[in-house]
């Protein structure tokens, strides 16, 4: 569904700021596949996220989706194919629209927007349907503007929101790591639900080698701009953080050192 | 002021209520400081009072026609800045002052007077009411009718759509939206809609003139803020209510400024007063006392 080859990026290119932040990535992810995306700051894991969704532009390599070379596409075009759920709670909802239109906003990511009422009665139905899974109450409020909802509900929401439409990819930047934990374990149930029942190709970057591990089929590893580490079925089923780091330093001849990567 | 003083500050005052919508698009919804309505109120003007005088037009067409010029322009400014990433207060800079010489030329001359010809206002003579009353019924009317096509619009699906492009563009893109055409099409419609009220300023003062742009965008954006810091904003239907009274009010605080003897002001001061208004609103919104100030007011 997804696959990079040979991609290659560099930001600040020949300023003495130059930093080659993904150094030939080749990454296939089939059809239906849930995969985790794991490493330490500056690895390439969230510019890896930022290629496929086409927030950053490559130096060398081909992005496809689908089939579709999609290399060359601007963000909005992608998104009739992808969705994505940002770290920042405020920035995967509009604050300024209430939760309904928000939805519509989302709906009209695979279908024609035109120049119709954008919130109908079935919309608000399917909107109302939707909002009570979460068991926040939210299909009350379905007028509120968004900005009057916490962080973890805004978060729900554009979960919810991402699922709409014809989605194929799902696309998770760290969309736990702003919430607490009790509020970070329920979106992140949610999302395991929503991924199997919809049976989405998703890609969650994640800064918690436990919740990496313990999510999905697929685990990779980024360092250093490049795939370390690459493990899925069995192997994975029975590996902790223990064995991750012990791979980790085996590879590599280095001790991980990042405490966000261990204590998460 | 006397009744007659009264209806001609509600003329203006629904005539500069099309450009605060305008100024209501680009600065609120589309978050886009937009200075070319400088130019594009002129522009509608110059291109109104030239199809009436030299080439014959019905009024009502060549006002149509300014308002598609003064959308050609808005497109222009924000062509400017999603496709050579010209920042948005540059372009429409640019715009205004290319505009200055384009409308020279469209006149042939500073000014285009429209005396002895038919415009948009000599179709209610026949109707047995005097100008001075029958004009601002007919712009009160106007201006409510595209106010609630604006409202409509802003709801629909291209209408959130412009909505969340302005207020979040991330979140926009990641859901489809090509916030570049939003501001294409936004920034021209909100041109469009000044070069409209140019267009009826010219015919309703009997010409249209070079300079009759400067301050425009000072006064569109006072409305927006006049209004939108006294009346409630929580809706899109009472947000565009709050420029459209707010663009009234301004007129009013004007028209009685100027008026006030005991104060001093001649004509000429117009661009000072409305300075200094703006400058006031824009204080009070700061320290969030205007609201106050009127409420308990009322309450007194």
């Amino acid at each position: 569904m997804i696959e990079l080859s040979e991609v290659h990026v560099t930001f600040n290119k020949d300023t003495p700021l130059e930093t080659r932040a993904l150094r030939g990535v080749d990454l296939n992810v089939p059809k239906g596949q849930f995969l985790t995306i794991i490493g330490s700051n500056g690895a390439g894991k969230s510019t890896s996220l930022n290629v496929i969704a086409g927030h950053t532009k490559l130096e060398v390599g081909h992005v496809k989706i689908d089939g579709q070379d999609v290399t060359n596409w601007p963000v909005y075009k992608r998104s009739k194919m992808l969705s994505r759920v940002f770290q920042d709670p405020k920035m995967g909802t509009c604050e300024d629209l209430s939760i309904l239109e928000n939805f519509a906003l989302a709906h009209g990511r695979t279908r024609p927007r035109g120049f119709r009422y954008a919130v109908g009665a079935s919309m608000r139905d399917e909107a109302a349907e939707q909002l009570k899974i979460l068991g926040l109450g939210l299909e009350d409020r379905l007028n509120d503007k968004v900005g009057l909802l916490s962080g973890g509900q805004r978060q729900a929401v554009s979960l919810l929101m991402a699922a709409t439409g014809d989605t194929k990819v799902l696309l998770l930047d760290e969309h736990t790591a702003a919430l607490d934990p009790k509020t970070a374990d329920f979106v992140l149930e949610l999302t395991k639900k929503i991924v199997d029942d919809l049976k989405l190709t998703a890609v969650m970057v994640t800064h918690s080698m436990a919740q990496a591990l313990h999510t999905g089929e697929r685990t990779i590893m980024f360092h250093r701009g490049k795939i370390v580490f690459d493990a899925g079925g069995a192997e994975r089923d029975n590996m902790e953080v223990a064995d991750l780091l012990e791979l980790f330093k085996r590879e590599q001849g280095e001790e991980l050192t990042d405490d966000a990567l261990l204590l998460g | 002021m006397s009744l007659y003083e009264i209806l001609g500050t509600l003329e203006t005052g629904f005539i500069f209520g099309i450009v605060a919508l305008g100024a209501y698009l680009t600065f609120q919804i589309l978050d886009f400081p937009d200075l070319t309505v400088e130019g594009s109120f002129p522009l509608g003007a110059a291109v109104a009072a030239t199809l009436i005088v030299a080439a014959g037009w019905n009024p009502w067409l060549a006002t149509l026609t300014g308002g598609v010029a003064g959308f050609a322009a808005g497109f222009a400014t924000a062509m400017l800045n999603v496709r050579f990433k010209i920042l948005h207060i540059l372009a429409g800079i640019l715009l205004s002052i290319s505009l200055y010489s384009i409308n020279l030329r469209i006149m042939s001359g500073p000014n285009k007077p429209l005396l002895m010809v038919d415009t948009v206002f000599t179709s209610f003579e026949g109707l047995g009411l005097p100008g001075y009353i029958i004009n601002p019924i007919f712009l009160g009317i106007m201006v409510l009718v595209i106010k609630l096509l604006l409202d409509a619009f802003l709801a629909t699906g291209w209408g959130i759509s412009m909505r969340a492009a302005g207020a979040n563009p991330a979140m926009a893109e990641a859901n489809g939206v090509n916030v570049g055409n939003m501001k294409l099409y936004g920034v021209g419609t909100a041109n469009a809609l000044t070069a409209i009220a140019g267009a009826l300023f010219a015919q309703i003062f009997g010409a249209a003139d070079a300079y009759m742009g400067i301050g425009v965008i000072i006064v569109g954006l006072a409305s927006v803020i006049v209004g939108m810091s006294i009346l409630p904003s929580r809706t899109i239907f009472l947000a565009t209510l709050a420029c459209l009274f707010g663009a009234v009010l301004y007129r009013l605080a004007v028209a009685l400024a100027l008026n006030a003897d005991f104060l001093g002001f001649q004509a000429s001061d117009v661009q000072l007063v409305t300075a200094l208004l703006v400058a006031i609103a824009l204080i009070a919104q700061q320290t969030g006392s205007f609201r106050t100030i009127l409420r308990k007011g009322g309450r007194k």
